[in-house]
């Protein structure tokens, strides 16, 4: 029903009046009302179920290359410690609750190397979150804080405000879904010098780069074992571009002594509960599209600025 | 891309989209700066009488503009940066309107602050900045690189909102931040600068836990150095900064949220909110304060804050509350010290409240209401200077009220024909010649007369407005000269003939509004050469032939907008792009959908076929793509093949389409480019004129339509020339052309090598100029008329664009006489009206618009109704200063010694070159390039023993050869001057002079001196003037030995020289 012609619409005003004012008036505000919920489901996706008492530290662990034949192995276990502090300031406002969502993790790495594993974990003293987790959280809660803006008793009175509001919240949300849904594609050397590296304990040796990201619902994790070029050896090298995948071959340049990736290693694993966030966003931004649509049929009422 | 552009801008009735989003006020409190949900900035004057009047627009940005900072210390240098959504930042000029510098980065900011400290640092200081990011990024304020970040050792996260703390108590400098989760952190800025050139990581010195969610501001009390404000969108806060314990708390009301705040004084501060509402607290004493933390930290009831005063918008703009207001405070250092809450709203005005230095309650204790002190909006500034925003035809068809309530709501420009169709609100379409639209626009002679005297064509056929239109042949030569289609409110498109205003055929799409019309690539199979592809407002695709007129496909909704339409060539399907990232592969032949595919493999086949040319709809996703323009190379290939109008004249467009304009030459030194902003707004239009284009069509030519071949085989050889200049010896020996340059020093050969023939394509559009005005007369054109001013155009058309161009630069009512003089003698005539300049930033396409009324600037108190477009007060004296410094020069000027030539094209030639090399010289970068040069004035550079043989040869020189000697002679009749001129110019340049300041002032003192050196002569010339005003049939004459007597000289000087 919401796609109609768009002629004769000066022939029959009235209905179309009336149809519009019945849009703004109850239509938008169920259509914001399931929004809300979508989001609140999905926001809830990215913080752990809190079960017991608050002090208890929920950990989620996912196992990253889990068949024997895997040359790296991680165990992540994604952390997220709801502060409790905050909880109370959560329910006063219920629709603003902002979860902390931490991501640490412990990978232990095994490179065959004379057939002993090395083993790594994260160091404690320092923090490390996934950035791409961590965006699209907060996205998706600047997305609902947008869309708390307007509460029940707001009347709209021009399409155009419902448009705005819509564009702004779709914005939110694809960007919220980009960020899952696209890994950064970075240069070695940009990976070799990213926080990521610094994280470990005992240190990578220098020879290995580690690279975690998500792409859509799966954690990935790529590890480079390196082998140094001879700085006079100048024949041929060719630094790689920026990729979210480097192939074997690649060279770079770091710290004055040129590299190429001998082998890369890559395990991943499937996130449910990003998966789900995934579908909640496409759910939430079709939505709002439809609610654009719908509004768009009364263009001609909205559109013309009489001044 | 050319730097002889300029430009003129005819606004419409209604003012552009101006969704405010960002305001800031300058330092030197003259100029208020606001951002756009648009993309667009707009300046404002803002006098000390709190009077504020919109200025200029910018064009630059693509996406919304999220935040404005200084990025200068601002009585140095007037610059702002600004960032936008999808990440670009641009660093802009205030006062002359141009874009210094701009970058494309990752990241979204939300605040920027700028941090010099003079001691400490070396460069131009930081622009400290954070945003959807984690931590604090430090950029160069003059680069724009990223320099450093200040990292945060825990709980990282998305920095919300930050503040600078200089304490002068300790001489330190700190920075203050809050993140998205509600953590303080502060860092060390004094420390940081030697991290920074150490490039050593920072980490934050303190971080604590404050839970203050979707914080909006924080603010730090300079009066006390205690008091810190904390101002979340629920409530705000007041922590003592030493321990950062809780203070003081005040929750908003229901259904309202706090946006920002700022500390008065000591103990009082202002606190707003999103829908324009603010309110003035009294904090209590200290003392309470003190008891309240030492008990238990939360304080209760009793030491509520009182509310002294209130300020709120008034209720009539109720209707619009669909966007947040963006408010800011400003506490005047200077005179005369007012405290100023401004705020910035959704429709593009701008409301000021002046705040009493000590706001008191009244008597009773109830809070005192502030009233509003000053307000202004865009359209106030379009409805007060209606005669600056006539569209470009609006005098045209119908009544007055008719123009007031209908605006233009589509447009486009004919190049080759020089027609300006415009389609309105009421589905009435109007076709007229261009340039004659806007002399009649534009000028005081012409408007009186316009109506009969313009020839234009009304299209009735649309019952709602017409939403987009398309001259067909001008985006692929595969369609009849004649068709115009035109798309409207109604879902249908109708093919007309523009020549005869008839309509050829009418479909009804049945789908919403037509968005946007395009054509497939020419080389499609020829079976869909004569097809259009309509895209409609139901996110709907319709491929329409012209030919057999029937729909070929109607390719039903996606459930997305369509972001990008490719026709693949070889298979002839249809590949769309929609919002979400899928993609939709049509199949032409039977007009199914062959498949659907989201994600990698969407991403995959819409890459796969990246052709420019295949490109139907293109609309750049703000943030995957770089908008930044293609490498040389690239560039030259895409203009073998017809650009694609983008999808939405917004923003993006307006650069998409200077970069279209630079990219091809096609269009002549004439054109008009319509724009718009958003979709629903009006069209405004923007006249170009191409300076060098039109000099080379200026000066005398008289045997250039006689042989066009010749010439270009004269220019190729030129070209030749100028690539091996390095090698000059060889080339004069192979090359007689190049003897003319040989007297040339190094710089002018720059000018004319760098200005005018530069551009490889420049011969490639000549050949189309000649090829398409063939062409045309080859077409049957029912309307001889057309056909017949079309080519009298071609004679004239030149001088009168170079009149309307200098009758709208030269300032007038500086001087009566000069006036009249110029209307009687130079056929320059008055502006109606101010007219709204556009000023081009070099090589990033970025284009600030003066707006209607930014006249005001330079004379507030002159009469309302008096014309008047000097740029700046300034004027007068800078000619005085031109007239003094080139004076000895100027009188050995050629001068016309008599009356037809002066009102003729050796004059307009004269001024328009010497606008030219004004521009050329202001906007050279900060280097005297004359220094580098010191044998600039001398005309020995080789001395080559050929050229006495030369010079008898030049006599047979073909016709683009005599062009190039005449421009040498201009350059050369400049060059007498070129010295002093330089030098002002870059004086100028060193007292930060606009472009338009010097050329203003340029063409006043020298139309004064031609005006003086006239008057002296004319009475010894007038018997010959008599004469030839008897003889006015061959009044073309004098310009042929004109052009002899130049040339003779010339080779004069060549013989001279060599001897």
């Amino acid at each position: 029903p919401d796609r109609k012609s768009a002629g004769n619409f000066s022939k029959r005003p009235l209905f179309q009046e009336e149809e519009f004012k019945w849009l703004l008036r109850e239509e938008v505000h169920t259509v914001l009302k399931q929004l809300q919920d979508i989001l609140k489901e999905a926001s809830r996706r990215f913080t752990l179920p809190a079960t017991g008492s608050d002090s208890q530290i929920k950990q989620e662990n996912f196992i990253l290359g889990s068949s024997s034949a895997d040359q790296v192995k991680g165990v992540l276990s994604l952390q997220g410690d709801a502060v409790y502090q905050a909880l109370n300031l959560a329910i006063l406002f219920s629709l603003k609750v902002c979860y902390e969502c931490d991501e640490t993790k412990d990978i232990s790495l095994k490179i065959p190397r004379s057939t002993q594993a090395l083993r790594f974990s994260f160091r404690e003293d320092k923090q490390w979150k996934m950035q791409q987790i961590q965006d699209a959280r907060n996205h998706v809660s600047q997305a609902l804080h947008l869309l708390n803006s307007r509460d029940e008793s707001y009347q709209f009175k021009t399409g155009a405000e419902v448009n705005k509001l819509m564009d702004a919240v779709m914005l939110q949300l694809s960007r919220a879904r980009n960020r899952l849904t696209t890994p950064a594609s970075m240069t070695l050397p940009e990976v070799a010098s990213s926080s990521l590296m610094k994280m470990f304990n005992p240190p990578l040796p220098p020879d290995v780069l580690v690279n975690f990201y998500t792409n859509r619902s799966k954690l990935c994790l790529t590890a480079y074992q390196l082998h140094a070029l001879q700085p006079n050896s100048n024949k041929n090298f060719k630094p790689a571009g920026s990729s979210v995948f480097h192939n074997p071959g690649a060279m770079f340049e770091f710290g004055n002594q040129k590299y190429e990736v001998s082998h890369v290693h890559k395990v991943e694993c499937v996130v449910p509960w990003l998966n789900d966030a995934l579908v909640f966003f496409t759910i939430a931004l079709q939505l709002c599209q439809q609610l654009k649509d719908k509004v768009s049929v009364f263009s001609s009422y909205w559109n013309y600025r009489p001044y | 891309m050319k730097g002889s552009m300029q430009l003129l801008t005819v606004w419409g009735r209604r003012s552009p989209s101006h969704t405010i989003t960002a305001i800031m006020v300058t330092d030197d409190q003259q100029t208020i700066v606001t951002g756009s949900q648009e993309g667009q900035l707009c300046l404002w004057n803002f006098s000390s009488e709190l009077k504020m009047s919109p200025r200029a627009f910018l064009f630059g940005h693509t996406s919304p503009i999220t935040c404005l900072g200084k990025s200068k210390d601002f009585e140095k240098q007037p610059y702002v940066v600004s960032a936008a959504e999808d990440g670009e930042m641009c660093l802009w000029n205030v006062a002359s309107g141009q874009c210094i510098q701009n970058t494309q980065l990752p990241y979204t900011h939300t605040v920027i602050c700028y941090y010099y400290c003079s001691f400490r640092m070396s460069g131009g200081g930081w622009l400290l900045c954070c945003g959807q990011y984690q931590d604090v990024l430090i950029i160069d304020a003059w680069t724009l690189e990223i320099l450093h970040t200040f990292n945060s050792s825990q709980s990282l996260d998305w920095i919300s909102c930050m503040c600078i703390i200089h304490s002068l108590r300790i001489q330190e400098d700190t920075l203050l931040a809050v993140s998205v989760s509600g953590d303080l952190k502060v860092w060390d800025l004094s420390s940081a600068v030697k991290s920074v050139q150490e490039r050593n990581n920072i980490y934050e010195k303190e971080s604590k836990c404050l839970q203050c969610m979707n914080c909006q501001t924080i603010r730090f009390c300079t009066y006390t150095e205690r008091l810190l404000l904390i101002i979340c969108s629920d409530s705000w806060k007041v922590y003592d900064y030493c321990d950062f314990s809780l203070l003081c708390i005040s929750f908003s009301k229901s259904g309202q949220r706090f946006a920002g705040g700022e500390i008065l004084a000591a103990n009082r501060l202002l606190v707003w909110t999103e829908d324009g509402q603010s309110y003035i607290y009294q904090l209590p004493d200290r003392g309470v304060f003190k008891s309240i933390s030492a008990l238990n930290g939360t304080p209760n009831d009793t030491v509520f804050p009182r509310l002294l005063c209130y300020m709120s918008l008034t209720t009539k703009k109720e209707k619009s509350f669909s966007h947040p207001f963006v408010m800011g405070f400003l506490n005047e250092r200077r005179e005369p010290f007012y405290k100023i809450l401004f705020c910035g709203e959704t429709h593009g005005s701008i409301t000021l409240w002046h705040i009493p230095d000590v706001p008191v309650t009244h008597s009773d204790g109830s809070p005192r209401y502030i009233p509003v002190t000053a307000t202004s909006a865009l359209q106030d500034a379009f409805k007060k200077h209606r005669s600056m925003t006539d569209g470009i035809i609006d005098q045209l068809g119908g009544t007055q009220d008719r123009i007031i309530n209908s605006g233009v709501t589509a447009s486009v420009y004919i190049p080759h024909h020089d027609m300006v169709v415009c389609g309105y609100q009421d589905g009435k379409i109007i076709v007229a010649p261009a340039l004659q639209a806007a002399k009649a626009r534009l000028l005081e002679e012409h408007s009186v007369l316009s109506k009969e005297w313009l020839l234009y064509k009304s299209l009735q056929g649309h019952s709602g407005r017409v939403t987009c239109l398309l001259h067909l042949h001008s985006k692929s030569t595969n369609f009849d000269v004649s068709w115009l289609a035109s798309g409207g409110q109604d879902s249908c498109v109708i093919l007309w003939d523009v020549f005869t205003g008839e309509m050829i055929f009418r479909f009804a799409l049945h789908a919403g509004l037509v968005v946007h019309m395009s054509v497939p690539p020419q080389n499609c199979r020829p079976k869909f050469h004569q097809t259009v592809c309509c895209l409609t407002s139901d996110h709907s695709i319709v491929l329409l032939n012209f030919q057999d007129k029937m729909c070929l496909m109607h390719g039903r909704p996606h459930l997305f907008p369509v972001k990008t339409i490719k026709w693949h060539p070889i298979e002839d399907f249809l590949l769309v792009g929609c919002a979400d990232g899928s993609v939709c592969i049509w199949d032409i032949e039977n007009g199914a959908l062959d498949r659907h595919e989201t994600g990698e493999t969407a991403k995959t086949i819409l890459s796969s076929c990246d052709d420019s040319h295949t490109v139907l709809v293109e609309t750049v996703d703000s943030i995957l793509a770089g908008t930044r323009s293609p490498p040389p190379q690239e560039k030259k290939q895409r203009s073998k093949y017809k650009y694609f109008a983008p999808l939405s004249c917004r923003g993006l467009s307006v650069k998409k389409c200077m970069q279209y304009v630079f990219a091809e030459h096609s269009w002549g030194p004439f054109t008009v480019l319509p724009l718009k902003i958003k979709d629903d707004d009006d069209s405004f239009h923007i006249l170009l004129f191409d300076m060098e284009e039109l000099l080379k069509q200026l000066l005398p030519e008289p045997k250039k339509e006689l042989k066009p071949a010749n010439s270009f085989h004269g220019f190729d050889a030129l070209r030749r020339a100028t690539r091996t200049e390095e090698k000059p010896a060889q080339t004069l020996k192979r090359n007689k052309t190049a003897t003319s340059f040989s007297p040339l020093n190094d710089q002018v050969k720059y000018f004319v090598h760098e200005h005018l023939f530069h551009s490889d394509n420049l011969n490639a559009s000549a050949g189309a100029g000649v090829g398409t005005t063939r062409q045309k007369n080859k077409y049957k054109n029912p309307q001889k008329l057309k056909a017949r001013t079309l080519r009298k155009t071609d004679v004239n058309i030149t001088t009168d664009t170079v009149k309307l161009l200098l009758s709208c630069l030269f300032p007038w009512s500086v001087n009566k006489e000069l006036d009249e003089f110029c209307i009687e003698n130079l056929g320059i005539f008055m502006p109606q009206c101010a007219v709204s300049f556009g000023l081009l930033s070099k090589q990033y396409y970025h284009v600030s618009l003066t707006l209607p009324g930014w006249y005001l600037v330079s004379r507030e108190k002159a009469k309302e109704n008096q014309m008047c477009n000097l740029i700046s007060p300034k004027i007068v004296y800078l000619a005085e200063e031109y007239t003094s410094r080139m004076g000895s020069e100027a009188a050995s000027l050629d001068v016309p010694k008599d009356m037809n030539i002066i009102t003729g094209r050796e004059t307009m030639s004269h001024l328009l070159s010497l606008v030219f090399m004004v521009s050329q010289l202001m906007n050279l970068p900060l280097i005297n390039k004359c220094k580098s040069h010191p044998s600039w004035h001398s005309d020995s550079s080789h001395q080559n023993p050929r050229d006495d043989s030369t010079g008898k040869s030049d006599l047979k020189l073909t016709g683009f050869h005599k062009i190039l000697l005449n421009l040498n002679n201009v350059v050369h009749n400049l060059n007498m001057e070129m010295t002093p001129l330089v030098k002002l110019a870059s004086h100028w340049r060193d007292q930060s002079v606009e472009v338009l300041e010097a050329v203003q002032a340029m063409l006043l003192a020298e139309i004064q001196s031609i005006m003086k050196t006239l008057r002296k002569t004319s009475i010894s010339s007038q018997t010959v003037s008599m004469v030839q005003n008897e003889n006015a049939e061959i009044q073309e004459l004098p310009w042929i030995e004109q052009a002899q007597q130049c040339e003779l000289k010339h080779i004069r000087n060549i013989i001279m020289t060599s001897k």
